[in-house]
């Protein structure tokens, strides 16, 4: 394989549990509810909440979706990489080990694959696709999945037994929701579409603005988030990264036709446009596509259930040229520069009057 | 052709006691530190750093340890100048050799000059109850692209058995305050694993085109003395060369395999001219193996070289 060839997604496969929970009624759950209006202040209405299925029920639902859009079996995937954060695996269980990715390739019977796991908070599956377009063009791997099922509303229901003031860290904690989300990733056949430029990047020098770990204050998980630090730390340094990946794919902001940040909310989303408009000294197209409003924050699976929701509606078409951006816990800043071939068709045809969702 | 990755630095935080510097965290950072003076390095050289780890200080899921340990060896912590990535790759007690082969990849793609693997097993929680899976321990190494061919890594091999994936668990209960750690080893696991050793080293020796003649030394994980009294009869290689230390090496999980590496270089006379299986087992269950050439170039083998030239030089003038 040579050193530049692209890879691409090959196939995308999205999960969203059926139950919807508002802004509203998680508020409503709350033992002290906060005095602030978050839906107003973050932009989400509702999420998705799974009920009787674990975080790894949600990653493997996502992977058979992917496969059966895939012109590949299960059998013919040489890697399997699970990229979730919240390994709620069972009720009360963080797993450790073994990898989560072992038991989404037993349950799709992807036999052959190298399984393992790997964790970069909500950039997790972009590393994903960037360890897999590493091993792609090594020679050592010919395809393969990155998959990721985040259970993250045991986090929420912490946070609404455990918030006590308005300027709790937990605050954040409650614009979580459910989804899970799989993408099968192969050389591209054609130097046009694939991804251009995968860069991700850690200041560790920020890793305390964002952290999970269990409640020293009573059971569960909680998410500590200085929400204002971290946004305004990431929205000083990501805009000359989204610069620089512009600058080197050969595009201006112009080319770009769709620019899929994660879903941290509504307003977040906002304030990074805000950001890389006074970097630019202009503003910027009006491509920005936000699905927090519906599903919130889904963790490493944002990106892509952005994309379900967008290519179904019509507004992702093939050949679209799309920007990927990530700013997580650690903090990771990543962007991908990715044109799509006809994926976009092929999941409408396939999705769009059954409903992944 | 692809360049080769060889290992320019390893360095060890040994199980034992400590008072302070505590956990996961600690213990890669110090075994980070210790790798980059063997590799002679500065920690800005390194391009990616990859941890491997299973347990984590206060059971932290976000952000990756990776994370924390770059912060710790002050890897480029900011955002200006040269960059570092990091994140963690969990496979158990095969968690860094699958590191280590994706770092080679990502090596031989030539964007990167230096990447570090650490693993380390710890809670540096003072309060933390559940069983612990092992003595606390970490282990680091740094790959660059070997200087020429045929030294360092040839050829990986994974073999998961997916039927005996509930012989191993590792699982923070989230029931209480705090978490529990609590760690599930079933009596039947080493069996399995033995079961897997054979066909692993097989695919992994297939694919360099090499026998098991030609293979120097076996540096196993320190699973146990019965474990690795057995492993010579599965495997079918004699035992004095597979690495036993057993006797002053606990099992230390994703650890095990380079902190054998590490005891075997302190007792090596010499490298140039070997071949060493690195063969580690894990949950999933997962075997793995790797092989490793040792030649003129490898900064390991030309410093015991030295190491032998200045020894003779120093008795020839004694005698």
């Amino acid at each position: 394989m040579i050193e530049s060839q692209k890879i691409r997604i090959e196939s995308l496969g999205a999960y969203l549990p059926e139950q919807v929970l508002t802004m509203e009624d998680l508020l409503a759950s709350c033992r002290r509810r906060p005095p602030w209006d978050l839906e107003r202040i973050t932009g989400i209405r509702e999420r998705r909440v799974a009920v009787g299925e674990y975080a790894v029920d949600l990653a493997v639902q996502a992977a058979r979706r992917a496969l059966e859009l895939s012109r590949y079996k299960a059998s013919d995937l040489d890697a399997v990489i699970c990229t979730s954060i919240s390994k709620h695996n069972r009720e009360d269980e963080f797993h450790f080990e073994p990898a989560t990715a072992g038991r989404v390739a037993r349950e799709i019977g992807a036999v052959a694959a190298r399984v393992f796991d790997v964790v970069n908070a909500c950039a997790g599956m972009l590393t994903g696709i960037y360890i897999l377009q590493g091993l792609i063009r090594a020679g050592e791997a010919r395809r393969g999945m990155v998959v990721s099922g985040e259970h993250n509303m045991p986090i929420s229901r912490t946070a609404t037994r455990e918030l006590r003031h308005r300027f709790d860290g937990q605050m954040a904690a409650l614009t979580l929701g459910d989804g899970g989300a799989a993408v099968i990733v192969d050389a591209s056949p054609d130097p046009a579409s694939g991804f251009h430029h995968l860069d991700l990047v850690t200041g560790a020098r920020h890793d305390h603005y964002c952290y999970s770990r269990p409640s020293r204050r009573g059971p569960g998980g909680i998410l500590i988030t200085k929400a204002r630090s971290f946004q305004r730390k990431g929205n000083a340094h990501f805009p000359a990264y989204f610069k620089e990946i512009l600058d080197r794919t050969g595009w201006t902001l112009d080319d770009l036709d769709h620019i899929i940040p994660h879903q941290v909310s509504v307003k977040a989303v906002i304030n990074g446009v805000k950001a890389v408009a006074r970097y630019y000294g202009c503003p910027l197209p009006p491509c920005t596509r936000v699905s927090a409003d519906l599903y919130a924050n889904t963790t490493t699976t944002s990106h892509f259930l952005a994309l379900h929701r967008f290519i179904l509606d019509g507004t992702v078409a093939a050949g679209d040229n799309v920007l990927l951006v990530s700013g997580a816990s650690g903090i990771v800043i990543a962007h991908a520069t990715y044109t799509f071939d006809d994926l976009p068709d092929r999941y409408r045809g396939r999705w769009a009057s059954g409903g992944a969702a | 052709m692809k360049r080769g990755v060889y290992i320019a630095g390893l360095g060890a935080s040994l199980p034992g006691f400590r008072l302070l510097r505590r956990g996961s965290v600690a213990r890669a950072v110090e075994a980070g530190r210790r790798c980059l003076a063997d590799a002679g390095r500065r920690p800005a050289e390194v391009g990616v750093l990859i941890h491997a780890g299973v347990t984590r200080d206060y059971h932290v899921c976000e952000p990756a340890n990776a994370a924390y340990i770059q912060h710790g060896l002050g890897i480029n912590v900011e955002f200006h100048g040269a960059r570092t990535l990091s994140f963690d790759l969990g496979n158990g007690g095969c968690g860094m050799l699958d590191a280590a082969h994706v770092l080679c990849a990502l090596l031989q793609e030539g964007t990167l000059r230096a990447g570090m693997i650490t693993a380390s097993e710890g809670n540096a929680d003072p309060r933390a109850k559940g069983d612990r899976p092992c003595p606390d321990s970490g282990a680091a190494i740094l790959l660059e692209l070997s200087p020429r061919p045929g030294i360092g890594f040839g050829s990986f091999a994974f073999h998961t058995r997916g039927e005996y994936a509930d012989m191993v668990k590792t699982v923070v209960s989230l029931a209480e305050a705090r978490g529990r750690l609590k760690a599930h080893r079933d009596p039947g696991l080493e069996e399995r694993w033995l079961e897997m050793a054979g066909s692993v080293i097989d695919e992994v020796l297939a694919r360099d085109g090499i026998t098991r003649g030609q293979i120097d030394r076996v540096i196993p994980a320190q699973i146990s003395a019965g474990f690795l009294a057995r492993l010579p009869g599965a495997v079918g290689i004699p035992a004095e060369r597979i690495a036993d230390f057993s006797g002053t090496l606990p099992y230390t999980l994703s650890t095990s395999v380079f902190l054998a590496l590490h005891r075997e270089r302190e007792l090596c006379p010499r490298f140039v001219g070997r071949t060493v299986l690195l063969l580690a087992f894990g949950s999933g269950l997962t075997a793995a193996a790797a092989t490793y050439r040792y030649a003129h170039g490898d900064m390991i083998a030309d410093k015991r070289e030295k190491e032998i030239a200045v020894n003779t030089r120093e008795k020839r003038k004694l005698l």
